[in-house]
């Protein structure tokens, strides 16, 4: 009974929005027939999108890859001092909204950068902001897409056995040596699941390019579609289906890589006490040194965010005469859709998390129940909607529930469309945690159970669900982020009176309203840090492995 | 008895004010953000009854927003405000708009109404010139922007994002002895088409660009609160669009509707524009700062008809030129 469950869940979730979107790009009146592909593909514009996505997502791939790798070597194998502290730092930029990462570097480096100013340092009037356009796309790909590099091998790292590199030092090698010759081998999986992560990632990214590439128009897929619909209407969709499932397909392909690196995973060696190198004198310098490149990435974009925020308007030099909270003011109190905004993204995010957190307990049960193969087949594809871009599943919202449907109506333009969608794209998220904390219940326990005469739901109830509910709660909060901060879903999907804090946010700045958008930007940054430090410490009593950082 | 209540309720019906002054309003605008909600602020502060929602994008992103809705058959605007005409006679042909010939238009000159009263005029706004305080050479008119000295400073809104610069495409083509040469002349020196006249100003006032094409009020107003940048009106004369509003057919809320269209066009919503930095249509409202007098803005003229028959082939040239 759980099992059929949990495979309607999945079809629900999952099969039904992408099967729809594969229909609506192939299949025209019933039968298999390519041409719009094949005539979309052989469009310049086409072609060049594909090129700039393939390109902006390997290069910052790569990027991420530097920026993470030390990080996790670091933080993972050495008594650097304030390890944990930078870990958690480090994932901040996989929290901040794409949207949010870009907008504040254009402020830090762009001629009128109120920091840079200050210095001396500033681009001299006239100067193109050096992060428009491909470059700074690939670098902003790298800076928000580290983290994701930094927990694949920091995971990897934890499961290096500990007695080949006893063996290692013992024969007399070096720590370095050691590294190279015996812990990068073994790691090897893990660099390429961790590069194909970061590089799917950047194919359905859709807040950076929006903002550094469009204004120079290097569109990258997501914003080639994203234009399309925006400026000719649903006459498209057929088009703009075809669009997606090109990403859909570059997407999955960094998804199979990843999955096949990491197959037959895990060491010939169980687990012991993670390994430790003593850095010495090294110690401190090195911390230091992580410090810096963390405050670079994270805290001058951040100060410039806030910097532009406080100023009356775009391009006025940050003082005492022209500090200002007027933006504030404005975004906060005066206007009826921003306020709306934050109570929009506020309720469908904590309605996603609160119906995930409840369904995610009997899912995980549901799915522990199926046969191995069935399993991983499910899995894989409730993790669909996750993987793909956003992008992809809003088209796939919109050609299912545009026209009107028995019961329910046209749930297009009203906030359930955006809900619906987010419950798809998130149900991995939710499931993750409970997932593993469910392994960790002893199975005699269950046993016990039905051995006593518990039926099924009341061995859920009783057993299962006080145990994972801490997991799951973890899980909520890790939804709920994800949707108060989300673009790219919402961008196509939101209609009057339920546009989401990112819409405002792309909007303000599309109207010219940077200093606004920028007071924007800062308020969801000060709420996702605050549910970050509550996650933390939530995270004290979940088992090991629940939350990235800990 | 019976005829008594009859004859009661209808003396009640009768004196009671013909429009409903309570309910809601679903505004459709691509106003920026702030006039929105200033505009919306203003006609609730006249009718407290009725609460007014609205949502603000580019006029063509507007559009297709709608015509979504449409498609599912559930369209939320009642009224539009958007940036031209050329897109309210597309949808007045397709049907989309309500007729309010009724409406309180006196004041407003009759060439900037439609005949039918399917939509009408509420400001004057005219694309000119941008340019960032430190820019060294100041232009003077339209012709300046394709010399060497601008070569590759220029930022101008995409015809595919603004609904206005597809009319200042169309009204320069028109007006200027180049055609569409003298766009593909600015495409040679460098400038740069994409988004719409918000990313216009942003570009200029951050120095990221030194000039820009651009609607009138942005910089203007911008300028007041100290940013960086300064508006010319071109010598050759500055193309307008008008800010039409319009109910639409399929409102929900028709009578709330009439009351903020008559609202917009009254000497109170002229003034409330005028305040806001705009031109306003009716002649007996003055102009904002920063603005010369009236009969100062040299107009270029075009022909709507042909803007509309055209619109598609217009956007494919201007896509052509810039290579989008």
């Amino acid at each position: 009974m759980p099992a059929v469950l949990v495979l309607f869940a999945v079809g629900v979730l999952a099969v039904l929005p992408l099967g729809r979107l594969v229909t609506a790009a192939l299949v025209h009146d019933g039968v298999f027939d390519a041409t719009l592909l094949i005539q979309r593909l052989a469009r310049g514009a086409t072609q060049r999108a594909i090129l700039n996505t393939l390109d902006t997502s390997f290069f910052g791939a790569l990027l991420a890859l530097a920026i993470g790798a030390p990080f996790a070597f670091l933080i993972a194998l050495t008594d650097m001092p304030w390890r944990r502290m930078q870990g958690f730092l480090l994932l901040l930029p996989l929290m901040i909204a794409p949207q949010v990462t870009a907008l504040a570097w254009m402020h830090l480096l762009g001629p009128s950068s109120a920091l840079l100013g200050a210095l001396g340092m500033a681009p001299p009037p006239g100067t193109a902001n050096p992060l428009l356009g491909r470059g700074g796309i690939i670098a902003l790909f790298g800076v928000q897409h580290a983290p994701i590099v930094f927990i694949t091998l920091r995971a990897g790292l934890a499961l290096v056995p500990r007695d080949y590199v006893e063996a290692a030092r013992s024969a007399g090698s070096g720590p370095l040596a050691v590294v190279w010759r015996i812990i990068l081998p073994l790691l090897r999986p893990y660099l390429i699941a961790a590069v194909a992560l970061a590089f799917v990632s950047g194919v359905g990214n859709f807040g950076i390019p929006a903002l550094l590439g469009m204004p120079q128009n290097y569109l990258t897929l997501a914003t080639l579609i994203y234009q399309q619909l925006a400026s000719n209407g649903p006459a498209v969709l057929p088009q703009v289906a075809v669009l997606s499932l090109l990403i859909g397909v570059i997407a999955l392909v960094g998804v199979g890589v990843q999955v096949a690196a990491l197959r037959g995973g895990g060491f010939a060696m169980g687990r012991g006490m993670p390994v430790r190198f003593g850095l010495g004198r090294w110690r401190w310098p090195l911390a230091m040194g992580g410090l810096a490149v963390i405050g670079f990435m994270l805290f001058l974009p951040l100060v410039a965010l806030v910097a532009t925020s406080l100023v009356p308007a775009y391009g006025v030099p940050l003082s005492l005469s022209t500090l200002t909270g007027d933006n504030y003011v404005e975004v906060l109190v005066r206007q009826a859709s921003t306020a709306r905004a934050f109570f929009n993204s506020g309720y469908l995010s904590l309605l996603a998390a609160a119906l995930l957190a409840v369904l995610a307990v009997p899912m995980a049960l549901g799915l522990a129940r199926l046969r191995p193969g069935l399993r991983q087949v499910t899995n894989g594809a409730l993790e669909l909607p996750y993987a793909l871009p956003g992008i992809v599943l809003a088209i796939a919202c919109i050609l299912l529930f545009l026209r009107p449907l028995p019961l329910l109506g046209s749930l297009y333009a009203t906030p359930w469309i955006i809900l619906v969608a987010y419950l798809m794209r998130f149900a991995a998220l939710a499931l993750k945690p409970v997932d593993v904390a469910l392994a960790q219940i002893p199975p005699n326990l269950l046993e016990a159970a039905a051995a006593s005469g518990a039926g099924p739901l009341r061995r859920l109830v009783t057993i299962a669900a006080p145990l994972v509910a801490p997991a799951s709660a973890a899980g909520a909060l890790l939804v709920f982020m994800s949707a108060f901060n989300e673009l790219t879903v919402s961008a196509l999907l939101w209609s009057s009176r339920n546009e989401t804090l990112g819409v405002i946010l792309f909007s303000l700045e599309e109207a010219g309203l940077s200093t606004q958008a920028a007071a924007i930007a800062v308020v969801t940054v000060g709420v996702v840090v605050v549910l970050l430090l509550v996650l933390d410490r939530l995270g004290r009593r979940l088992p090991a492995g629940t939350l990235p950082w800990r | 008895m019976r005829t008594l209540i009859a004859a009661g309720l209808l003396l009640a019906t009768a004196i009671s004010p013909v429009v409903a002054q309570e309910g809601k309003l679903v505004l459709y605008t691509s106003q920026p953000n702030t006039d929105a909600q200033a505009t919306a602020d203003a006609f609730m502060a006249k009718y407290p009854g009725i609460a007014v929602e609205w949502v603000r994008d580019g006029t063509p992103k507007i559009m297709a927003k709608f015509r979504a809705e449409l498609e599912a058959g559930a369209p939320q605007a009642d009224v539009l405000l958007i940036a031209d005409a050329v897109t309210m006679e597309g949808l007045k042909a397709e049907g989309l708009l309500l007729n309010f010939p009724e409406a309180k238009a006196e004041g407003i000159d009759p060439s900037l109404i439609d005949e039918d009263g399917a939509y009408f005029a509420t400001k004057l706004i005219t694309t000119g010139i941008v340019y960032n305080s430190a820019a060294t050479a100041i232009p003077a008119g339209w012709a300046d922007l394709v010399k060497p000295e601008y070569k590759d400073q220029l930022a101008m809104p995409s015809p595919l994002t603004s609904g206005a610069a597809l009319i200042h495409a169309v009204t320069l083509t028109g007006n200027l002895a180049e055609g569409w040469d003298y766009y593909s002349a600015l495409a040679a020196n460098g400038a740069q088409a994409s988004g719409g006249n918000g990313d216009v100003l942003t570009a200029v006032s951050g120095g990221e660009k030194l000039y820009g094409m651009i609607v009138d009020y942005l910089p203007i107003r911008e300028a007041a609160k100290g940013a960086p940048v300064k508006f010319v009106f071109p010598s050759e004369g500055v193309s307008a669009v008008t800010e039409p509003v319009a109910i639409l057919a399929s409102a929900q809320n028709t009578d709330n509707a009439k009351l903020f269209v008559d609202f917009l066009l009254s000497q109170e919503g002229q003034q409330l524009a005028s305040d806001m930095g705009y031109v306003p249509a009716r002649a007996d409202i003055a102009l904002p700062a920063g603005y010369p007098a009236r009969a100062d803005i040299k107009v270029l003229g075009y022909d709507a008809a042909a803007a509309l028959a055209n619109e598609t082939a217009n956007k494919e040239q201007f896509s052509e030129i810039f290579g989008q």
